[in-house]
């Protein structure tokens, strides 16, 4: 009975590989070559792309991780319970003075980063100088 | 069957190759030419369609021609390509899958038709193909790229970047499940091979 199975599918097997080897080929049509090297000689004619800017983009890259691990860490340690170290107590300020500070520090950072990405982008684009 | 020979080939790739690299682009015609054929059946039998074989052919030749110095020489110009092409055609049909009917949809041959037994047996033999485009693409890919090297285990394995052993074991699971698509192919074939028979001996009466 398992040597009828056996048979029975080394004989199916036979017939797969029989219609699987015996495929025709097929001809390439008679402009293929003239279209691939058409299309060669165009590549070839074609400016090479403009590589990327690496040695300029890596301090910016660098700046903008390094701003985002600050964050991060920033993050963490206000989501860590108090406990674990001892603080300092913070020297007591009014409100009123406190908050004006703050926000006129961030004002001058987001300042500062829009002028240095505006003398990067003069920079990419090959012109020196402030104006 | 594919009639290229590889090895014969190889010292015309490589002159052409360094030619090529010494910017004379008008040599990689010669490569064009000599592979031009295997390339476009490779994608016949992994597409099933004549217009995309070719186009998926000549986006081969063009990877081929940017990537050109990066062919190393430890293998053969041919094996390269050919694992380039399987490479692009196997990404083009990610993009853009043919239009197959599930392995189970896949239309079984019909009983023997002792009038038109060679076009029966044309038309098993095309449900068979058609059911190697419906094989997941592991065990598909193995299928193809077996016949289209003529059997070659060993050029198969190294087409796809696998271990040959691999490649056995997809072959084996391909063929099981065709088998079992297939159960009656064999006794449609003795009944075809029969009728042929019979029909030879009353056309000789």
């Amino acid at each position: 009975m398992n040597q009828a199975k056996i048979d029975r599918s080394a004989m199916l097997d036979a017939k797969i590989e029989a219609i699987l080897a015996g495929e025709e080929e097929l001809i390439p049509s008679s402009g293929f070559l003239a279209s691939v090297m058409e299309r060669v000689q165009e590549e070839a004619v074609a400016p090479p792309p403009i590589p990327f800017p690496w040695k300029q983009a890596i301090p910016g890259i660098l700046a903008t991780t390094g701003v985002f691990a600050w964050g991060a860490v920033k993050l963490f340690r206000q989501g860590l319970p108090a406990l674990n170290s001892p603080m300092l107590p913070l020297p007591h300020l009014p409100a009123a003075l406190v908050v004006p500070v703050e926000q006129t520090g961030w004002v001058a950072l987001a300042l500062g980063v829009t002028l240095l990405s505006w003398l990067f982008s003069r920079r990419l684009a090959g012109r020196g100088g402030l104006l | 069957m594919n009639t290229f020979h590889p090895s014969a080939a190889q010292e015309l790739d490589q002159a052409d190759v360094a030619r090529v690299l010494a910017g004379d682009v008008a040599a990689f015609e010669g490569i064009v030419r000599r592979w031009q054929a295997p390339l476009v059946n490779m994608a016949w039998r992994y597409s099933r369609d004549r217009g995309r074989a070719e186009e998926m052919a000549q986006e081969a030749f063009l990877r081929a021609w940017r990537g050109l110095a990066q062919w190393r020489r430890e293998s053969s110009f041919s094996t390269w390509l050919f694992a380039l092409a399987a490479n692009v055609y196997r990404s083009e049909l990610k993009r853009f899958p043919t239009q197959t009917l599930p392995l189970d949809a896949a239309p079984e041959p019909s009983g023997p038709a002792s009038q038109h037994s060679e076009l029966a047996e044309k038309l098993s033999g095309e449900a068979v193909r058609r059911a190697v485009l419906a094989l997941p693409m592991r065990y598909r890919e193995p299928v193809v790229l077996f016949y289209f090297h003529e059997m070659d285990v060993a050029a198969a394995a190294a087409t796809m970047g696998l271990p040959e052993g691999t490649l056995k074991a997809r072959l084996s699971r391909a063929r099981a499940l065709l088998r079992q698509r297939f159960p009656h192919l064999e006794e449609e074939h003795v009944n075809l091979k029969f009728s042929s028979q019979v029909e030879g001996k009353e056309a000789v009466r």
